[in-house]
């Protein structure tokens, strides 16, 4: 026997229109970004799907040809090479990136003076827009006038072709590691400044002196952070096409064509390649996402570990 | 190692205990200043190519092929820049790209800190889904987005404007998350306080979440502006006119099409580099904290 | 269909200010409140008593509007508060975190509800001034709250609050965030307050201390259930249930179990030796537990009439009175108070007996068992 003075169904009726304010406030505040990202985000992931069931070109009209585009990848011209490019590209250039960036990052913490200054020079290459960081190595590779070649001659050595066949790739790579290395470097300074002091001092009260200290508290503290900033950084390099572009154009032959060169010059080359592109995209994605997951899941688990 | 004895020590201990601490400040000074060797040197090779292609951009052609090379380029040659000034379109490049990124990064400002406030603070039935979509395409590669993208803008009928730059850079789900960080960071039972005080729920995002938040706003718009500044691929397949193109596109765009001008591109390289160069100078910590927080977030 | 209008503003009418009728709330598979049924009269000091988690902040956020029930009405003034907004419901709120807006200053801070209600201009301003001096703000006015100690934050709080004069004032933990000593001067503070300014209060604290000094009523709270609602006489000296009778008074009162059958009163044994004369009645049947605060023993010679023997195992001094932890038995234990300066010492053996007019006796569901019967 209840005791309120309204009605049930009344009062069903008049929470429900307090409910549906709420929730019409609530995305009035979301609504207008969450827009833009469904139609500009979201809609073209599901949209490459969808183009990788066609055939034909952009602009020429397609048709669809099923999973077709997909089982015949491997022999698509240049999918694979691509795909050994890219990734002999982030095999080289992610390792590096990190070591160095971590090593950097491991002598700026413990600096007490002058701080400020080499962080804003570490930092400065990542602010540059990766075309002309391509555009700058291009001088730096220069066979004629290059600073690499030039110091090479100061020391008495034979001028080299940076960008040949064989040597295109680490070039791209080591352009990459320049660029990149001063971002990682002030994500590693704070993190290890987030270190708890504490550790260190108890560890030199147990008689544990430079490596030792680097070696059993640094890096093990820093695992999660080590994980994350591999999986991103890997994310990051597989997607390099700014600096192919523009520094080889994907030369010479394909030594340096990426996976995104290689959908560019299939969407915006030859015509009707486009469900190649998109099909290429589209698995590329799914790999990505793979790893997004991977990095995600990593993050989340062992609360207690710290 | 000596005794350290409470009271009085004899003098050999106290002298052993004074020869070891000046060896540890000794030991401690070298390895301080091996640090900064270290990283002076790090910094040199990452900062020279800037150098030597401002050294590049100031001399004329027969001074780039010179060698032994002039380090300092006195006197400067200033033929290079005139001709990127008044012979390419480089001004309404940068023109175009400053509107653009000025333009992103005041709407993102708003746009996201609403969302992060959404997220963060009011109720909404599917806000983990929301939550979900938005973490995992976050680090969807761009070159996977191309085609439906342009084929989308070509279907809307913007290709080669402004608004085929500004849209789709309004999609990207980070400033959400940073900004729903900050404001899961404020003071509790804010919002609740202002509710009582008779704020309209805008209010509450006007006046008291917004001016709070003021340091990750400027954090956040720095990041869009570099980015801004920064995108290629996006800019390279939706335009295609001088009027519309943004610096990044216009100065590959030299390498490719305009033959060898090695002078051209120096200068075009290191005016493409002034802008963020200053605002990077100028904001120091607010572009730094965008790793940081990165960083303490893990 | 009803039309739902905001409260008006001022004094209560006749009536309780605030009734809550049937509420209950659910967090996901919790239930933080359950039937709660409650009349606020006007212009009292209400205190919600409760260990953490016992939902006496949901309760009042529920009063302030600032969550929904799952069930049940609110009515503030005689009029249904359900439906309407925190703002229109004349009621405000001091948080436990006092949730000052950082970027103003502390007048402004004050002001804020009347320049949100577009009052004019000067009205805020003397209005501010008045309640800055009635806190000994004054100076303050022009500061941050970052500024400020931790005493004069709650302050500020404090006067946000009162500055709309609400039909009452919500306060969640006020003083919890505060030291010791600070509490104390505070908790004297907000009753003089209380008594000025007349408007009904609902605060809520886990600290009974607290409760029993400030409050006209106490309502105790366990599990989202009203365990009792009385005066501070009434939860102290006859509390509802085994709950209320540990959980008000410190230190705890010391409980006995004991056993009896087909309720034909007279003196019964309880465990540790204690012997009481029993009510008859058919209440009493079955388990029944014995409980007798530190202050209902007495410490008797070891002829006297009722005495059992006890070993004192700790001695606690509080300045004016001790505490004596003592045991009667291989699982019993209490504590008894006596004055200090007893030169009674640990490892001692007393003896002790219970005050026969300071018992109290509950059931096997915990319940009080009245035994006014047996006290004219």
């Amino acid at each position: 026997m209840s005791r309120m003075r309204l009605a049930a169904a009344e009062h069903r009726r008049l929470r429900l229109r307090a409910r549906l304010r709420r929730e019409l406030i609530g995305w009035a505040f979301l609504g207008p970004m969450f827009f833009f990202f469904v139609v500009f985000l979201l809609i073209p992931v599901l949209g490459t799907g969808w183009w990788s069931t066609q055939f034909g070109g952009l602009t020429t009209g397609t048709h669809y040809v099923g999973l077709d585009n997909f089982t015949r990848l491997p022999d698509v011209v240049g999918a694979t090479v691509a795909v050994q490019n890219t990734l002999l590209f982030a095999l080289m250039s992610v390792p590096l990136i990190l070591i160095g960036s971590l090593l950097i990052g491991l002598l700026l913490a413990r600096i007490s003076r002058g701080g400020a200054t080499y962080r804003f020079l570490v930092y400065f290459p990542v602010l540059v827009p990766p075309v002309v960081a391509a555009l700058i190595w291009l001088f730096l590779t220069n066979v004629d006038f290059g600073l690499f070649n030039e110091v090479l001659r100061a020391f008495g050595a034979e001028p080299v072709t940076w960008l040949g066949a064989s040597t295109a790739l680490p070039v791209l790579a080591a352009l990459d590691v320049w660029r990149n290395v001063g971002y990682w470097a002030i994500f590693f300074v704070a993190a290890i400044i987030g270190l708890p002091e504490e550790l260190y001092q108890a560890a030199s009260l147990d008689g544990a002196e430079g490596f030792a200290k680097l070696r059993y508290i640094t890096i093990p503290l820093l695992r999660r952070i080590l994980l994350f900033a591999i999986v991103v950084a890997t994310i990051w390099g597989l997607q390099v096409f700014d600096t192919a572009l523009v520094l080889t154009n994907g030369g010479p032959g394909t030594s340096t064509t990426t996976i995104v060169l290689r959908v560019w010059q299939y969407v915006f080359g030859s015509n009707n390649k486009v469900g190649y592109a998109a099909a290429i995209s589209l698995v590329f994605l799914v790999a990505i996402l793979i790893l997004t997951v991977i990095q995600l899941y990593a993050l989340r688990s062992r609360r207690g570990e710290d | 190692m000596a005794a350290q004895v409470i009271g009085r020590r004899s003098p050999q201990d106290a002298a052993a205990v004074a020869e070891h601490q000046r060896r540890a400040q000794r030991r401690g000074r070298i390895i301080g200043i091996g640090r900064h060797l270290v990283l002076a040197l790090i910094c040199f090779i990452l900062v020279a190519p800037f150098y030597y292609v401002v050294l590049a951009s100031l001399k004329d052609s027969t001074g780039i092929f010179q060698y032994p090379p002039k380090l300092i380029p006195f006197p400067p040659y200033f033929g290079n820049y005139e001709r990127l000034l008044t012979d390419t379109a480089f001004p309404r490049w940068m023109l175009n790209t400053l509107f653009v990124a000025t333009s992103v990064t005041v709407c993102k400002i708003f746009l996201d800190s609403m969302a992060g406030y959404a997220l963060a603070k009011l109720d909404i039935t599917g806000k983990r889904i929301v939550f979900m979509l938005l973490l995992l395409l976050l680090m969807v590669p761009f070159g996977a987005l191309i085609i439906p993208l342009w084929t989308l803008v070509y279907t809307l009928g913007l290709l080669n404007t402004y608004w085929a730059l500004i849209l789709p850079a309004l999609a990207n789900p980070l400033g959400v998350f940073l900004m729903r960080q900050f404001i899961l960071g404020l003071p509790r039972d804010l919002e609740n306080a202002a509710r009582l005080d008779g704020v309209s729920e805008f209010g509450i995002y006007w006046r008291i979440i917004l001016p709070l938040i003021k340091p990750g706003l400027v954090v956040l718009a720095v990041i869009i502006f570099t980015d801004q500044f920064m995108s290629f691929v996006w800019p390279l397949i939706s335009t295609s006119s001088d009027d519309v193109e943004l610096v990044t596109v216009g100065v590959a765009a030299l390498r490719s099409h305009g033959g060898v001008d090695y002078g051209l591109w120096s200068a075009s390289a290191v005016m493409s580099m002034i802008p963020i160069g200053i605002v990077f100078f100028v904001l120091q910590r607010q572009f730094l904290a965008r790793s940081l927080a990165g960083a303490l977030k893990q | 269909m009803t039309t739902i209008q905001p409260a008006v503003p001022g004094p209560a009418t006749s009536g309780p200010a605030i009734e809550l009728v049937e509420i209950s709330k659910r967090y996901d598979k919790t239930r933080a409140l359950r039937g709660v049924n409650l009349d606020i009269e006007s212009a009292e000091f209400l205190v919600l008593l409760g260990p953490s988690g016992c939902g006496k902040s949901t309760l009042l956020k529920i009063i302030a509007g600032l969550e929904d029930p799952n069930d049940g009405e609110v009515y503030i003034n005689g009029r249904l508060a359900n439906y309407l907004r925190p703002k229109d419901r004349d009621v405000s709120m001091v948080f436990q975190n006092y949730a000052l807006y950082p970027h103003m200053t502390v007048g402004t801070n004050i002001g804020f509800p009347l320049k949100m209600r577009k009052r004019p201009a000067d009205e805020v301003a003397s209005r501010v001034r008045e309640v800055a001096t009635l806190l000994e703000l004054t100076d303050q006015l022009e500061k941050y709250p970052d500024q400020l100690s931790g005493g004069q934050r709650q302050r500020v709080a404090l006067g946000r609050a009162i500055i709309r004069q609400p039909v009452a004032f919500l306060m969640d933990e006020p003083l919890s965030n505060l030291d010791a000593l600070l509490r104390v001067q505070m908790r004297t503070e907000l009753l003089r307050l209380h008594r000025r300014v007349g408007r009904t209060t609902v605060y809520v604290t886990h600290d009974q201390v607290e409760a029993m000094t400030m409050a006209d009523r106490i309502v105790v709270l366990r599990d989202g259930v009203i365990q009792q609602v009385g005066t501070t006489d009434e939860v102290y000296g006859r509390p509802a249930n085994r709950f209320v009778a540990t959980f008000v008074g410190s230190p705890p009162m010391s409980l006995f179990p004991g056993r009896v059958t087909h309720g034909d009163g007279g003196a019964r044994r309880f465990q540790g030796g204690l012997t009481v004369d029993l009510p008859a009645g058919p209440a009493i049947d079955g388990e029944i537990t014995l409980g007798v605060r530190p202050e209902g023993f007495h410490v008797v010679g070891p002829t006297d009439a009722g005495a059992i023997e006890a070993t004192v195992e700790l001695v606690e001094s509080v300045g004016a009175d001790e505490y004596l932890s003592v045991r009667m038995g291989p699982e019993t234990t209490a504590t008894v108070r006596v004055e200090s300066g007893s030169g009674i010492a640990d490892g001692q053996r007393i003896h002790v007996r219970a005050d026969p007019a300071a018992v109290h006796l509950f059931d096997a569901e915990g319940n009080r068992v009245p035994t006014e019967a047996k006290h004219p």
